[in-house]
């Protein structure tokens, strides 16, 4: 399936003869005629061509070293630029319709806690979802809103379809809230969270030794122990929400006494200890926007630290965090950023590549193998004056239609009828 | 001594009934001081100054290439091409782009300040549906980190309001965008005063919540009834004074009542209404209630369905006050557009403002604008640099009552200039230079003209 297959075929006369046959729904297509950002090695590929066979990218070659491809359909990109979808994360996407309408808010719960798994409210047909297409958002890291514990619950994966069948991950990473705690001392939450560990990595070694107690021996393990244990195995990453650098500090030193893959977010000044988050090897969510003292935690807000930080070697994911609606518009978060300092491939990366390394997911670069989760845009992907012409998840061509086009053309609309009749 | 009394009673009622003796000596006359905080802002020293070579956007619908802008004595004093000023200082502005000084109609700053902490809850004096007494300028901390950050984003005035808790929420004031220990030394000098007013969910949910009045909609058009009922007889019972003091008569002036000097001013003209209203029928209903009690209605912020009233706003010559994308909040932001100010725009007479509301996007007005630009150009509109960069310039100078003194590069208004590196709708624009009354307050890449707050001086 991802091998190249070669054609008498050449690309212009696949598009005359196969581009009418009428196949609604192409089962290969090559995108030609495209500025390619791969999100890899390869970098940024001019006038590139991309095939996608039962949506899966099967190549990617600049037009000159390329012979010919048995394809179903061409599409020409007229000279435009072709990226990875991107990948939001750390956003409650799908889990509200409007926020302060409380029914319909399903990101929190009171009594939420490690195990909390909000994918089983996750709603395909929440009007934000065509609304975050419009974004060039393929992908998308779902979290919890959390409760009263520490835990907030888990993080879950989304394609940005509004199919019946989003849901594509669920139970990825745990996600943990440290930091100012407005009931009394921080010192606590760290506390709670190495007790656990602790308490886990005891039972683990009493098990691995032999010497289960009385009372547990015949126990299984409850769903809360079998998810710190996945955390101690390194199998499942813990997303630790903190700003202030003395608690970043203090999780990177549990991280290493329990060998952790721990996965920061918030970060507001993270740029005052870079260089050991990039030696520990920590990947870094932030909202590239932040740039006020919101708090005695994030003093150090400033619009240079995307790019400060993936200067100094830590792997940097953008992100709207904790958005609902306007997850849109992560791209202008990106371009925000290069315009303050960071390298223009790696604010790429860091909504494509970064994010499918973090969180496990086979989209994110335009590479052989990889999901053809694709977007076409008219112009650089985070210009305002760019939109997005052409967009695939898995290889099917999504819309970017949403509610609030058919509420412009309504009042747009010349008609002798009230609006209402308007369709 | 009995027998006196009724006529001595007789005497004093007549004089009750009949007013005061025109012979008798009047009383000083009691005036009330609508200034008493008066602004203390004085221009920083500027220069004579020649930009050069800029793409300029006049405020005014023009776009001007390879263009010159001079300032004198902190007034713009020509805006031209191949323009000659002696002895000034030279800019050389070739390939950046030169624009009026952003104005935010709708902010915060200072009144909800950063840090977030309750110490700083300044913005909402949530005890009663009805505080028109409450001015923001008493609740400004100068010291407020935004008011920087949004100065390095262009923007060089703003009006900071009282958050939209009560139905009606109190005075907001215009500041300069220019560091100062006083709100006194940000005050925007002869700017109008305006009023804040709330429609829809936020008063009737807050007050609802505590079982009083409004709880609902219909609660809420009661309650600004009532109290321009109220407002309206305090004006006739002042009016009453003025006519008859000047008359010459010995009156006793009315009781003075803080809430109702401020209706009173918006029945007079002087304060202007801003009114949080998100939906198109509620908007038409302060339109009425306005024409009700003669008076104005304003602008209407958070506008988010104005695109369905376009027509009526431009008709009874509301401003629109909106974001470009800010929705589902709640259930009054569900009908958000992006098009919205290019469709409110598109009308003849019309007055579309992009506002922030937020510490965050107030420092890029510019690009909330572009988003609207080209979505807009994306769906049939035809819009160009020289027309949006009037939403966050002149329409916002109309909004706030200062259209005469800013907002548009024009011979003789304050020098409140940007410079901008590339084109301001570009989403890698930034401020390089910023002017205010002609003063340099920023430069991006000069640090004397960086201003920083006494809260962030020395953290490490």
């Amino acid at each position: 399936m991802k091998r190249m297959t070669k054609t008498l075929l050449a690309l212009s006369m696949a598009s005359a003869i196969l581009g009418t046959s009428g196949l609604a729904l192409a089962e290969s297509f090559a995108i030609t005629n495209a500025t390619v950002h791969t999100a890899t090695e390869q970098g940024v590929l001019e006038n590139a061509v991309v095939v996608v066979k039962d949506g899966i990218i099967t190549a990617v070659n600049t037009a000159n070293s390329l012979a010919a491809y048995e394809v179903d359909k061409v599409i020409d990109a007229k000279g435009g630029v072709v990226t990875p979808g991107f990948i939001g994360s750390m956003n409650i996407l799908g889990l509200v319709e409007i926020s302060a309408v409380t029914e319909s808010g399903d990101a929190q719960d009171k009594k939420a806690d490690i195990t909390f798994d909000p994918s089983y409210a996750y709603n395909p047909k929440a009007s934000s979802i065509a609304f975050t297409r419009k974004g060039g958002i393929t992908r998308n890291v779902v979290t919890s809103g959390g409760g009263e514990d520490i835990f907030a619950g888990q993080t879950f994966v989304i394609d940005l379809t509004g199919g019946w069948d989003s849901v594509k991950q669920t139970n990825t990473a745990v996600f943990v809230e440290l930091g100012a705690n407005h009931e009394g001392s921080r010192a606590t939450y760290l506390q709670q969270l190495v007790t656990q560990l602790e308490k886990a990595q005891k039972s683990l070694e009493k098990t691995a030794k032999g010497k289960k107690s009385k009372d547990n021996e015949d126990a299984e393990p409850e769903a809360a122990d079998e998810i710190i244990n996945q955390l101690l195995a390194g199998e499942k990453p813990l997303i630790v929400a903190a700003d202030r650098a003395s608690d970043m500090l203090a999780v990177l030193k549990i991280k290493q006494r329990f060998k952790l893959n721990v996965i920061f977010v918030g970060a507001a000044d993270a740029v005052l200890i870079a260089d050991e988050i990039a030696k520990a090897n920590v990947p870094v969510i932030i909202d590239a926007m932040r740039n006020l003292p919101e708090s005695f935690d994030s003093l150090h807000n400033d619009l240079s630290n995307a790019g400060k930080l993936n200067a100094a070697g830590v792997k940097v994911i953008l992100s709207n965090i904790g958005d609902s609606h306007n997850v849109y518009s992560l791209r202008y978060s990106a371009g925000n950023a290069v315009a303050n300092g960071m390298d223009y491939n790696a604010a790429l990366a860091s909504m494509t590549a970064n994010v499918a390394d973090v969180f496990n997911i086979d989209s994110g670069r335009i590479a052989e193998g990889k999901v053809a989760d694709i977007v076409i845009w008219n112009g650089d992907p985070f210009e305002y004056s760019s939109h997005v012409v052409k967009m695939y998840i898995d290889g099917k061509e999504q819309s970017t239609q949403s509610r609030q086009d058919k509420l412009r053309a309504r009042y747009t609309t010349p008609s002798d009828l009230p609006r209402a009749y308007t369709k | 001594m009995t027998k006196m009394m009724p006529s001595l009673v007789m005497i004093a009622v007549t004089a009750a009934l009949m007013g005061c003796n025109q012979s008798e000596a009047q009383d000083p006359k009691v005036t009330i001081n609508k200034n008493p905080y008066p602004s203390t802002y004085q221009a920083l020293p500027s220069k004579k100054t020649i930009i050069k070579n800029a793409t300029v956007l006049t405020g005014t619908g023009e776009r001007i290439e390879n263009a010159d802008l001079i300032i004198i004595d902190g007034k713009i004093s020509a805006v031209g091409q191949n323009l000659v000023a002696d002895d000034a200082t030279v800019i050389d502005a070739k390939g950046k782009w030169v624009t009026p000084g952003i104005i935010d109609v709708h902010s915060h700053l200072g009144v909800y300040p950063s840090p977030n902490a309750e110490s700083h809850n300044d913005g909402n004096e949530m005890t009663n549906p009805v505080t028109a007494e409450v001015w923001a300028e008493h609740s400004v901390w100068p010291q407020d980190p935004g008011f920087n950050r949004a100065r390095e984003g262009g923007v060089t005035t703003m009006q900071i309001l009282p958050g939209s808790a009560n139905l009606i929420g109190g005075r907001g004031v215009t500041l300069k965008n220019i560091p100062s220990e006083s709100m006194q030394g940000m005050k925007f000098p002869d700017a109008p005063y305006g009023l804040k007013m709330a429609c829809g969910e936020n008063p009737k949910s807050l007050y609802g919540g505590r079982e009083i009045s409004p709880m609902t909609r219909m609660g809420n058009m009661a309650g600004y009834r009532q109290a321009f009922i109220e407002a309206t007889e305090y004006k006739r019972a002042w009016d009453k004074y003025e006519a008859d003091y000047t008359a010459g008569k010995n009156v006793i002036a009315p009781k003075r009542d803080l809430t109702l000097d401020t209706l009173k001013g918006v029945l007079e003209g002087e304060i202007l209404i801003h009114n949080h209203c998100y939906k198109a029928e509620e908007m038409v209903m302060m339109i009425d209630l306005g024409k009700e009690f003669n008076y104005h209605s304003g602008t209407f912020h958070h506008a988010i369905e104005a695109y369905k009233i376009a027509d009526t706003l431009a008709e009874n010559g509301n401003c629109a006050a909106m974001w470009p994308d800010w929705w589902g909040f709640k259930l009054e932001a569900y009908d958000m557009v992006l098009e919205n100010v290019a469709i409110v725009d598109a009308v003849k007479n019309s007055c579309a403002v992009v506002h922030s509301d937020s510490p965050v996007t107030i420092q890029r007005l510019n690009q909330e604008s572009a988003k609207i630009m080209h979505n807009a150009n994306a769906n049939g509109f035809n819009y160009t640099e020289e027309q949006v960069i009037s939403w966050i310039t002149t329409n916002a100078a109309k909004s706030l009552g200062i259209a005469d003194k800013t907002g548009s590069l024009e011979v003789g208004k304050n020098a409140d200039v940007v410079i901008w590196n590339v084109n301001p709708f570009s989403v890698y624009a930034k401020a390089e230079q910023v002017f205010i009354d002609g003063a340099k307050v920023f430069d991006d890449k000069d640090a004397r003209y960086q201003a920083q707050s006494d809260f962030l001086l020395g953290q490490e």
